[in-house]
């Protein structure tokens, strides 16, 4: 058994996606990427802003959400975060629902401000706390995020990483989909491809993604579970080892 | 109004009001439009509000877009205070009273949600709420129970 939960290990392969300098934003319903920011900032990235949705202290705007979007639609944000109820291999997100959209079987959360924010984020991380085939699909049923546009949509960013229990993938623009990166510790290419819906394509250098440091679970443990406590407290209390 | 983003999703197909157009600005691209919401009427709750309808909102809520965009508006607030000790409020946005129809005190008014620097949310009253809501006949006794009734929370 390792020394670290599921959550630390994602949240630290987040925090090294966050640049020293850059302005970073966190939306709701996110707790492992405010960890992982949180992270970096208390670490590698003291100079990096952080915007996190629903946190009293992370907070620079007056102007309640729309001062946030307009923020984000004048591509004021380096990095941003996004789930999918459904995620797919040409890393397109399905934020509204299993099946038909007008009679969802599942209905997720809702779609549209993902749709904005894929665009105009410089790179945005997509994470889910779940690996499974109904989460990583072949095709998602509606595309609420697309994953690549058309070229005469204006789009600044886009999906550069997606982080999982499992693996990270790297989203290769040329190709227009996902590569596994790195395998975390433990999990072997035979388990990946029975809990993803799509045959996973492995990039030629892959590696182990490194385990969190005793530096960054000290500091997950302690500054950064108090912090995110303040947004998420259930979270915070069972997201952390001891 | 203009939305960055969105097109090349299935946005345009399953919302059939979005509109996909070229930009009158660099034609070569295209861009979608959406229509404005313009709700009949807007329930907001305040940190404290004036009798002429000027309200102090909480600043990382959305209730003065809310507000400016709806026809009928109606406040509760947690106190009803004179109109300059909002202004000096050092917490919390000033919404003018020209936005709002009408305000009524209503101290603990956001309950089960919080109010912040007032009190928090009530978690244990939100699971009740989230295991009623699952079928109409639970939910029938939830509001029987804590909105229609008199026993208050």
């Amino acid at each position: 058994m390792s020394g670290y939960t599921t959550h630390e290990l994602m949240a630290a392969v987040i925090a090294r996606e966050v640049l020293d300098g850059e302005t970073v934003a966190v939306g709701t319903l996110a707790p492992v990427p405010a960890c992982g920011v949180l992270l970096a900032h208390l670490s590698h990235a003291p100079q990096a802003r952080v915007v996190i949705l629903n946190h009293p202290d992370y907070w620079p705007f007056r102007g309640g959400s729309k001062e946030f979007y307009d923020f984000a639609q004048r591509g004021g944000f380096d990095l941003f975060f996004l789930s999918g109820g459904q995620i797919d291999r040409h890393g397109n997100l399905n934020l509204i629902g299993v099946g038909d959209p007008a009679r969802p079987r599942v209905r997720f959360p809702g779609g549209a401000g993902a749709a904005m924010l894929y665009y105009v984020a410089g790179r945005v991380v997509v994470f889910r706390a779940e690996h499974s085939p109904k989460v990583f699909v072949p095709r998602v049923d509606t595309v609420t995020s697309p994953g690549s546009t058309p070229s005469d949509v204006r789009r600044r960013g886009g999906p550069s990483k997606v982080v999982t229990p499992l693996c990270t993938f790297r989203f290769d623009r040329d190709r227009r989909i996902l590569v596994v990166t790195s395998l975390h510790p433990g999990v072997d290419r035979t388990e990946l491809a029975r809990r993803t819906g799509f045959p996973p394509e492995y990039e030629p250098t892959i590696t182990v993604t490194p385990e969190p440091t005793p530096n960054e679970l000290t500091l997950l443990r302690t500054r950064v579970r108090e912090a995110v406590a303040k947004t998420y407290p259930r979270y915070a209390e069972h997201a952390f080892g001891r | 109004m203009p939305v960055p983003g969105h097109v090349g999703s299935d946005y345009d197909r399953i919302r059939p009001e979005f509109r996909v157009i070229q930009n009158p600005f660099t034609p070569d691209e295209r861009v979608m439009l959406v229509p404005a919401i313009r709700p009949d009427i807007a329930l907001v709750h305040a940190l404290a509000a004036a009798a002429d309808g000027t309200l102090l909102l909480d600043h990382m809520e959305d209730d003065a877009l809310l507000a400016q965009a709806s026809r009928v508006v109606i406040a509760s607030a947690e106190r009803i205070v004179p109109v300059e000790d909002l202004r000096k409020a050092p917490e919390g946005t000033v919404l003018e009273g020209i936005h709002v129809t009408g305000v009524v005190e209503i101290p603990g008014g956001a309950h089960p949600t919080l109010v912040r620097g007032a009190y928090e949310a009530d978690a244990k009253h939100l699971e009740e709420y989230v295991a009623a809501a699952r079928d109409d006949a639970t939910f029938a006794e939830y509001l029987a129970r804590h909105v229609y009734g008199r026993g208050g929370p």
